[in-house]
């Protein structure tokens, strides 16, 4: 009686709650698939859970008891970090491979930099200052989602708040906010990363959209990167969206080299059921611009703007969703050299240069429009490389152009400590290609600097592009004013050889070194304590005899 | 009992006095210090005959079977030839297609507009979905210009940060017969094809860079300087549009034939630099348990092994000695040492390869050497997958194996430390002889002096006295540093080739002697210039064989042929016959190559202006004068000594 009085009790409080639940969180995801030019597919998963009329922590009550976080839809484990450390918005982004903006355009999450790469924007605080949650924060992370996130330290950390400006509001603290930004581009990104993201998820990977995120896949992908978004929206609440993005190539998996391509082709699965919990779960497929006849099965709900979407439901059966180009008998590749790039500007960063103490860093970046655009460049580089400001030269044609360089900010690096931060705004002229040439030197390391593999090198960040303005004076067109945020660039990333001794034969060093050391210091000992007489000497030795009649007489 | 004791504790004392002699101790050692150098100086001739004759055994002892030990893979993370390869038949199909393409092209003179067959190859990789650029390029030399156009694409490897690189490349011209017209068309056409299959894996780690270089060694030469931006004033090349990350590894392919029974491995690079051992002993594991055929050193098909291939020892040779296994084996692996050394001492590349090393990047040429069977496409396009893969699973540069080695057979090699000392002890006896001289040039004997001086020291022979004489050291080292000046005027009229050979052999071997006649020779108290010349001119070319053989080894084993005897031989003559013969002879040792191989000077220079390899100058410089300071040592007449 007791007993069945409990379980109904229970039965009432767990249909409240999730009614309460319901109220004030939701859960969407959406899935957007755009086949590209060189027949490879993009995808774009996005989780996005609302914790609505939340608010961040104010970082003035750490001291204070926090409220207590119940929540059924949002990730209570990344929630947990969020208020502990008391953050407003985040971005993480953990990626591998090098997008190719020329022939993929921009990417749907613009986080692409290689590597692992992380953004936040705290309030400032008295006692828990910003960078000592931030130093908290990325531990957790690392913790969380199983990335070396915690070697994003004060030698990577930069805060270049113009590039990196927050997506959501930032609430009204007591202090200002303040930004926090680093990056790690030898991070590799594998399922190790993707499990921990899963269990975020409310549905985790069994039902819905994320049931496609099958590892074996998303990590053949020619680029693939997860992300973490955490913004808060003025009189919404807080957000957190989880997304992966990757870059397939179905000409890679048919044996005929066509890229036709279906959901079951490309992720080995297709969806059996719906995610029960979320509100809205889309499947957005842009359909190819061009004149090859092509087919898309099964009906889309609805078709607008070049965009066929799918509403995953409860009701229907297994959803596979594919496209095909029945008059292709191979996929023809585009020429590439005569394709024009997807995007206003093209941007190559190379590191020149052969020896080990010196080298010439160059930027190319091509404007690809009629029109000038103005675009600001960042740069965020260890200490390993040091810039010689002096010798940064812009050309255009071969013509020096140094009056397209403006606003130049240059915090130098500390040795040893704290990385430089370069921005500049580049002016690009019309359909022109802009070199900026720059020497830098490599410093030499303290031999417990160098990694474990010594000999493979150092990983640089990339460098960021924003173009922010179309056209010149009176007509330019500001890409804010379209009610669409700059657009990042992001170049690939480098590799530096710094001097680097042959950790292979320590030992032998040691000796070695020990050996000149002890002679070095013998005869300058011997030099310093010796008393220097006029010793006459005779042809002969003294005879035995003699010799011995003195030994005896000591 | 304490008697004992007491005759314990004399022991040491007793063997001291026994080894340090009685008396003041430090006169004792003073006077040991003088019994120490006047073995030495006595025993000096000696010293340097058996300094002399080591050395030159040494060499000569080099390639016999008692030295030299098996190749092995030092770094673990290479793992050759642990992957199944999938290189099929269609691929070998495809590779033909492109050959017959290429033949067509050739047919119709297409080499002629050299536009023609970098459109072609750049067509054939963007059609796979590889994006590819040309890039022409112009040297200017003395000979002319020489222009071409190579063909590039790189495979943006899936997953990958595009840091990292591996080459893999194939010149117009092949090394068969030095690029002197030889095409090596299946080796672009394997490049294209392996490009191909290669795109269908994302197990790359780094990206994949494809280049069909013009020419034999410029278009690669352009390419390469291009790529890493380094400044070269007579080459104008257009920038690469398309770029990649740091290049560690490369391979280039080279297959002139129509079929091949052996791969060769051709691994000198410029300037005498090597490739890692682990990567040539890795492509040649591979080459064996993989693609199944014998893996050589160069060309060098041995004779034991295989029937109809030419004797390498000559056929005069009585058979007794002919069929002694430790004779043949010290003939093939002499053959082996000696092309080795050609090259390096030349610091000419052996292939196309040679010329990446200049920037940190271990590469080798894999060489089909022509034959009439049994391999082609698919046992190389085996090969190279396999190699590849190994390539691709280097997380550090190669960096665990040697650097410095002499390879002595497809799978037995050289420490550096059983070949090095070879030269060294030439060297050290060329020092030797020069202090010897530098002695000889301080003292004289005088006849004994009237009265006794406690200070001068009574002589071994007679009562003459060794007085000590002012050696002209100024003097000496300015006509030293005349003729090193020479050499850099001979180097830049030898390098415009303004003036015939003949002609600027008989000038610059004359200036030297007849500049001399106006040189005010030292007045007889002082020591006789010759003595201090010869000392110096052996000191210093001493240095130079000690210190090129750490950087180049078989450009100091040359050295210590053509410098070391002759120059501590070298000594004036009272009859002037004598010394003009002398001192031509010299001259003809300095400079004959002026006259006796064109050719090779040619080539030298030729390397020097576009490749930037150091022979020309060096010769010019360094070995020249110091040659004709030996010559100018046998012109001086030996005055009172």
């Amino acid at each position: 009686m007791r007993w069945q009085y409990c379980w109904k009790t229970a039965l009432v409080l767990v249909v409240q709650l999730a009614v309460v639940g319901a109220a004030s969180e939701q859960f969407d995801e959406d899935l957007t698939i755009r086949p590209l030019r060189d027949g490879k597919l993009s995808a774009r998963f996005s989780f996005s859970s609302l914790l609505k009329d939340a608010r961040p922590r104010d970082p003035q009550q750490l001291s204070n008891d926090d409220e207590a976080q119940h929540y059924a839809l949002f990730p209570l484990a990344l929630g947990q970090i969020l208020r502990e450390y008391a953050v407003t918005e985040l971005h993480l982004s953990l990626n591998a491979g090098k997008w190719n903006y020329d022939a993929w355009g921009y990417p749907d999450e613009p986080g692409i930099g290689t590597g692992a790469e992380l953004w936040v924007w705290m309030g400032e605080s008295m006692p828990a200052s910003v960078d000592l949650r931030w130093q908290g924060l990325r531990n957790a992370l690392a913790g969380l989602f199983c990335a070396s996130l915690g070697h994003l330290d004060e030698q990577r950390t930069t805060a270049p708040a113009l590039t990196f400006q927050p997506e959501g509001s930032l609430p009204n603290f007591t202090y200002p906010h303040q930004l926090r930004h680093a990056t790690l581009p030898s991070e590799h990104v594998c399922t190790e990363n993707l499990t921990p993201f899963l269990k975020l998820l409310p549905c985790k990977s069994l039902s819905g959209i994320a049931s496609l995120l099958n590892p074996h896949r998303l990590f053949d992908a020619d680029w693939h990167g997860l992300g973490v978004h955490v913004r808060y929206q003025e009189a919404v609440g807080v957000e957190v969206r989880l997304t992966f993005q990757g870059v397939f190539d179905p000409v890679r998996y048919s044996n005929e080299r066509r890229r036709d391509w279906s959901l079951h082709s490309v992720f080995d699965r297709s969806i059996e059921r719906a995610c029960p919990v979320a509100r809205s779960s889309k499947i957005r497929v842009e359909l190819p611009p061009g004149s090859s006849p092509y087919s898309i099965t099964p009906d889309p709900s609805a078709i607008n703007d070049g965009v066929a979407t799918y509403v995953v439901d409860a009701s229907e059966e297994a959803l596979d969703v594919a496209m095909r180009w029945p008059m292709e008998d191979t996929f023809e590749y585009p020429n590439t050299s005569e394709a024009p790039p997807l995007t206003e500007v093209s941007v190559r960063r190379n590191l020149k240069g052969t020896n080990q103490a010196e080298a010439q860093l160059t930027l190319v970046v091509t404007n690809n429009l009629p029109v000038q655009v103005t675009a600001g460049y960042l740069e965020t580089m260890p200490w390993l490389l040091q810039f010689h400001l002096h010798t940064f030269h812009a050309h255009v044609n071969g013509v020096a152009r140094d009056d397209l360089v403006s606003i130049l900010s240059y915090t130098p690096p500390v040795p040893h400590s704290r990385p430089a931060l370069l921005q500049a705004v580049l002016t690009l002229p019309p359909s022109s290609t802009l070199h900026l040439t720059m020497d830098v030197v490599k410093p030499f390391l303290r031999y417990t600097e160098h990694q474990p593999d010594a000999q493979r090198g150092w990983d640089l960040p990339p460098a960021v592009l924003v173009p922010f303005a179309f056209g010149k004076g009176q007509n330019s067109t500001v890409a804010a004013s379209h009610g669409r945020r700059p657009r990042r660039i992001y170049t690939p990333i480098m590799l530096v050889d710094l001097a680097t001794p042959d950790f292979s034969m320590p030992y032998n060093v040691i000796i070695m070194s020990c050996t000149l050391i002890a002679l070095i210091f013998g005869s300058v000992f011997n030099l310093l304590t010796r008393k220097f007489v006029v010793v006459r000497v005779s042809s002969a030795p003294a005879a035995p005899a003699e010799a011995a009649a003195e030994q005896r007489q000591r | 009992m304490p008697l004992a004791l007491q005759t314990l504790r004399a022991i040491p004392a007793r063997l001291r006095q026994r080894l340090r002699g009685g008396g003041d101790p430090n006169a004792a050692r003073i006077r040991r210090r003088q019994a120490l150098a006047n073995k030495a100086w006595q025993g000096l001739p000696l010293i340097k005959l058996v300094l002399f004759a080591v050395g030159y055994l040494w060499l000569l002892a080099i390639p016999s079977a008692q030295f030299g030990q098996r190749t092995y893979i030092d770094e673990n993370a290479l793992q050759p030839g642990q992957v199944h390869t999938y290189w099929s038949w269609n691929d070998v199909h495809r590779a033909d297609r492109v050959l017959e393409d290429l033949e067509r092209l050739r047919d119709h003179n297409a080499t002629s507009d050299e536009y023609v067959i970098a459109n072609y190859v750049v067509g054939e990789f963007e059609k796979i979905g590889i994006p590819a650029r040309t890039q022409h390029y112009a040297f200017d030399t003395v000979d002319g210009v020489t222009e071409g156009t190579n063909a590039y694409a790189v495979l943006q490897s899936p997953r990958a940060s595009g840091t990292e690189a591996i080459v893999i490349s194939a010149s117009w011209l092949s090394r068969a017969g030095d690029g002197d017209g030889t095409l090596n068309l299946r080796g672009v056409a394997t490049v294209i094809s392996l490009a191909q299959y290669l795109k269908k894996y994302s197990l790359w780690a780094k990206d994949l860079v494809f280049v069909i270089s013009d020419g034999y060694l410029d278009g690669m030469q352009a390419w390469i300087t291009t790529y890493h931006g380094a400044a070269q004033p007579n080459l104008h090349a257009e920038p690469l549009t398309l770029s990649s990350g740091v290049i560690w590894t490369a391979v280039n392919v080279d297959y002139p034939g129509h079929s091949f029974s052996h791969l060769g491995i051709f691994f000198e690079g410029l300037n005498g630099r090597l490739p890692n051992q682990d990567l040539l002993n890795s492509v040649s594991l591979i080459t064996r348990h993989t693609g199944g055929l014998p893996v050589l050193v160069h060309d060098h098909i041995d004779p034991r092994d295989t029937p109809n291939q030419p004797e390498i020892l000559p056929s005069w040779l009585p058979d007794v000695i002919k069929s002694n296994p430790d004779v043949q084996e010290y003939a093939v692996r002499a053959r082996n040492i000696v092309r080795h050394m050609n090259y390096q001492a030349r610091g000419a590349a052996s292939g196309v390869h040679g010329l990446l090393h200049q920037f940190r990047i271990d590469a080798i040429t894999v060489f089909a050497v022509p034959a009439t069977g049994p391999h082609g496409f698919h046992s190389l396009g085996k090969i190279l997958e396999s190699s590849l893969r190994t390539m691709n699973n280097l997380l550090e540069r190669l960096h665990a194996s040697f650097f410095f080695f002499l390879l002595v057979g497809p799978g037995t090699f050289m420490k550096i430390g059983s070949y090095l000392p070879s030269v060294i002890l030439v060297g050290t006896a060329m020092l030797f002889s020069g202090l010897g001289e530098w002695v000889n040039a301080g003292w004289t004997l005088a006849a004994p002096p009237i009265g006794s001086d406690e200070k001068k020291e009574p002589s071994q022979a007679s009562g003459a006295t060794w007085v000590q004489r002012p050696r002209p050291v100024l003097l000496a080292v300015s006509i030293m540093a005349a003729t090193h000046l020479l050499g850099v005027v001979l180097f830049y009229v030898v390098s415009s080739r303004l003036v015939n050979a003949t002609v600027v052999f008989m000038l610059f071997s004359a200036l030297p002697a007849l500049a001399l006649q106006l040189v005010p020779l030292p007045a007889p108290p002082s020591a006789p210039l010759a003595t201090v010349l010869k000392a110096f001119n052996l000191c210093f070319a001493s240095a130079v064989v000690s210190i090129t053989s750490v950087l180049n080894f078989s450009l100091a084993a040359a050295l210590a042929v053509f410098m070391g005897l002759p120059l501590t031989l070298a000594s004036s003559s009272p009859s002037l016959p004598k010394r003009i013969a002398k001192y031509a002879l010299y001259s003809v040792l300095a400079l004959g190559w002026l006259v006796l191989c064109p050719e090779e000077t040619r080539k030298a220079i030729w390397n020097w202006e576009v490749l930037g390899v150091w022979l020309a100058p060096f010769i010019c410089i360094v070995y020249a004068p110091l040659v004709l300071q030996a010559a100018l040592v046998c012109t001086l007449h030996a005055q009172s000594s």
